[in-house]
């Protein structure tokens, strides 16, 4: 956990330290806030785009400043396009998903970080290898095996492929976290006479929390903007995720756009929520594994 | 110590709790497994009463008027699944191979049903296209269409639509220009607008590169007809033939008329230039109408591409839409109810009046006259033409559309190098056919 912190400690920690300088460096914020700006300009175009009414953009352009306010886009994303409906699918399968892979790896690296399990080296490099394949070539395979378990058109079949997806790579970074937690621990605590399991709820699991957590936030975007799979995995509409039903708010050959960046601002809060949920742990997972 | 054995006891009671956590997150996960199987296997079982109709229309309003008329269904109880046109297509194969695949899909009659029906894939329809099936009056270019290799019919048109130079009535007028009925004509009108400081001709290339082969299908057919055109889809000609020079040579002096930004809009953008009458002329399907604001679409008029060649028969570009069937399917007859009344005279006009786009009927018996003027006019415009193809991916593959894209593209922005773009063109169809 110190480990974790340090980094984003002597970031902040050295400049202030000695010689207190007279006032803060204007430049900061001198070229931040035009970054900012420029960051932002997206997602205010696609906020330009989906309160202008069709004829407003079908007759000035896409590109243009609104010259209508309504909230038709809005509107219609959320009854006709079905946004709703696909977005529980993506908060039920994602809640699932992020859980059971969590829980899984987090067994699988307590049990090959601190036990010596024959090939575990190997067990961990074969979970991981599953990553290094894009997904594209694994399309077919994971179609038929559904199918041949009889749980395609599933969405539990869905939480199961992004379980077996994400597992490895959880897993490897767990054990990783796991591992460099201080042996002193672990003997004081069988000392007190706890067991694998007591040690693994009592010992580990709040040790692991901030990596848990920090897992968890990666997770659950990854998984809630997941398209790949759930078109693989799933043919019926009311069980598309939302990614799905956005695609389907475009027409094939003429998309109302308000409709469809509507649709796609109402799809960005469950991820932005879970993002300032977990700012912290967010940025610290982009880290973890770097100093393990 | 005996402070040792509470702990360890405690210690124990939690393994339990996490086993016991385990093993019913575990079961529960399995029981959804399994409960959702049998749902599935259930509603499997009693197909008899059910059909899956996998839908790839798209846009607004023919989406709409396809699900009132699944509603109004009185057959099989029906699940319409909608799927994004991209994602459908590339799904397709594994809808049609599933063991348990949908009854009915939405697709594109010509090759590309005939290639799923090579394959063993499609449900064989000639019941419907026999007799007093419904299907039975549909014209001999739509059952050409529908029939695949070994005389059977695998497809069931429904709508089609045309293509055509469209323009908007009051643009021409406040430019004091006329449709053009010649080739040379067509120039010189092109010429004129230029003069006038607007852009004769739009098109949209970005994200839809395939918006280029439009022109390229007009002018084979009008310099080398429609037999020529279909037997160079088939891979019977090469791309780097002299006949396919003088196709590119025609489309060369097209280039200079195109609107500078061709190249960064999507087809749905180059409409906007129209709309603004800042361009004059857009080469497109009928679906443009639904690029339009509202205001605008009886605006809208529209003039077949000139002769150039006067010894080739007239041929038009009128893409078929419709179903067919899975072969894997378990409902095949509630699948052949389904088409008939998909098919059907009363659908069809109730799907062309609801859709709003500018869908034609495949059935003859449909009363048109309740039509829009441009809708009108475009039936007329089929109906005059002797040739009828679809368009480039219809009348060949997908595949061969990307060899299509690339040297297309490659052409309008060097078009120079024409020779090389046309032989590597060859080679990349070459390696399409094949494969």
């Amino acid at each position: 956990m110190s480990a974790l912190a340090t980094p984003v400690a002597v970031g902040t920690g050295t400049g202030a330290r000695r010689r207190p300088r007279p006032a803060r460096s204007p430049w900061l914020h001198v070229t931040m806030i035009p970054v900012t700006l420029l960051w932002l300009s997206p997602i205010v175009f696609v906020l330009f785009v989906a309160v202008r009414s069709y004829d407003d953009i079908a007759g000035r352009g896409l590109g243009a400043f609104p010259a209508s306010f309504s909230t038709e886009g809005f509107a219609t994303a959320l009854t006709e396009g079905g946004v709703l409906l696909a977005l529980g699918n993506s908060v039920v399968v994602t809640a699932f998903a992020v859980f059971a892979s969590l829980a899984l790896s987090s067994v699988a690296a307590y049990a090959l970080s601190r036990f010596a399990i024959p090939g575990r080296r190997t067990i961990l490099l074969t979970m991981l290898a599953g990553n290094l394949l894009p997904p594209q070539i694994l399309l077919v395979p994971v179609a038929s095996i559904t199918e041949a378990i009889g749980i395609a058109d599933t969405r539990t079949a869905l939480v199961v492929v992004q379980v077996g997806f994400g597992i490895g790579f959880y897993t490897f970074v767990l054990h990783g976290f796991m591992r460099s937690l201080p042996t002193e621990v672990f003997e004081a605590a069988r000392l007190d006479g706890a067991g694998p399991g007591g040690i693994f709820w009592r010992i580990v699991l709040p040790l692991s929390r901030p990596s848990l957590a920090a897992l968890a936030a990666l997770a659950t975007t990854w998984i809630f903007n997941d398209l790949i799979w759930a078109m693989t995995v799933l043919r019926t509409e009311s069980k598309f995720p939302i990614t799905a039903a956005l695609l389907n708010l475009q027409g094939g050959y003429a998309s109302a756009w308000n409709v469809v960046a509507a649709g796609s601002l109402i799809a960005a809060v469950p991820t932005a929520i879970v993002f300032f949920m977990f700012q912290k742990q967010f940025v610290s997972g982009l880290l973890v594994g770097a100093n393990k | 110590m005996s402070k040792r054995t509470t702990i360890s006891e405690r210690a124990l009671t939690r393994r339990e709790l996490i086993a016991g956590g385990m093993t019913l997150g575990a079961a529960s996960l399995l029981a959804a497994c399994v409960g959702t199987t049998t749902g599935g296997g259930g509603g499997g079982a009693a197909t008899t009463g059910a059909v899956t109709l996998q839908n790839s229309v798209q846009d607004a309003e023919p989406k709409a008027a396809l699900e009132a008329l699944v509603k109004a269904y009185q057959g099989d109880e029906v699940t319409l699944n909608s799927v994004a046109t991209e994602q459908f297509r590339a799904q397709l194969t594994n809808y049609l191979r599933s063991g348990d695949a949908p009854e009915v899909l939405s697709w594109y009659a010509g090759s590309v049903a005939r290639s799923y029906a090579d394959e063993g894939l499609l449900l064989d329809v000639s019941p419907l296209w026999q007799g007093d099936g419904v299907c039975a009056g549909y014209s001999d270019a739509l059952r050409g269409l529908s029939t695949d290799a070994a005389g059977k019919q695998i497809f069931v048109p429904t709508s089609y639509y045309w293509w055509s130079v469209f323009y908007k009535k009051s643009a021409f007028e406040k430019w004091g220009v006329e449709a053009p009925t010649s080739w040379d004509e067509f120039h010189a009108l092109c010429e004129n607008l230029s003069g006038q400081g607007i852009a004769p001709l739009t098109n949209g290339l970005s994200s839809t590169p395939w918006m280029a082969s439009g022109w390229f299908d007009y002018l084979n057919l009008r310099v080398n007809g429609a037999q020529y055109h279909r037997e160079l889809l088939a891979g019977e000609h090469a791309f780097n033939d002299p006949e396919v020079v003088a196709v590119m040579e025609e489309y060369k002096r097209l280039i200079p008329y195109f609107d500078k930004n061709a190249a960064s809009y999507t087809a749905q953008d180059a409409a906007t230039p129209v709309a603004q009458d800042k361009s004059a002329m857009y080469l497109v399907g009928a679906f443009v109408t639904s690029y339009f604001p509202e205001d605008q679409r009886d605006d809208l008029d529209f003039f077949s591409v000139p002769v150039i060649n006067d010894s080739v028969p007239i041929a038009e570009e009128a893409p078929t839409d419709g179903y067919f069937a899975a072969a894997n399917s378990d409902n095949h007859q509630g699948a052949l109810d389904l088409l008939s009344y998909l098919a059907s005279t009363q659908s069809q006009q109730q799907y062309i009046e609801q859709s709003g786009s500018a869908n034609l009927p495949t059935s003859p018996d449909v009363d048109t006259s309740g039509l829009s003027p441009l809708v009108q006019k475009g039936i007329e415009l089929l109906n005059n033409t002797e040739e009828i193809t679809q368009f480039f991916n219809r009348d060949s593959s997908d595949a061969l559309q990307a060899t299509a894209d690339t040297a297309l593209t490659k052409f309008l922005a060097v078009p120079d190098s024409m020779k090389s773009i046309l032989d590597e063109w060859q080679t990349a169809a070459e390696g399409v056919f094949a494969s």
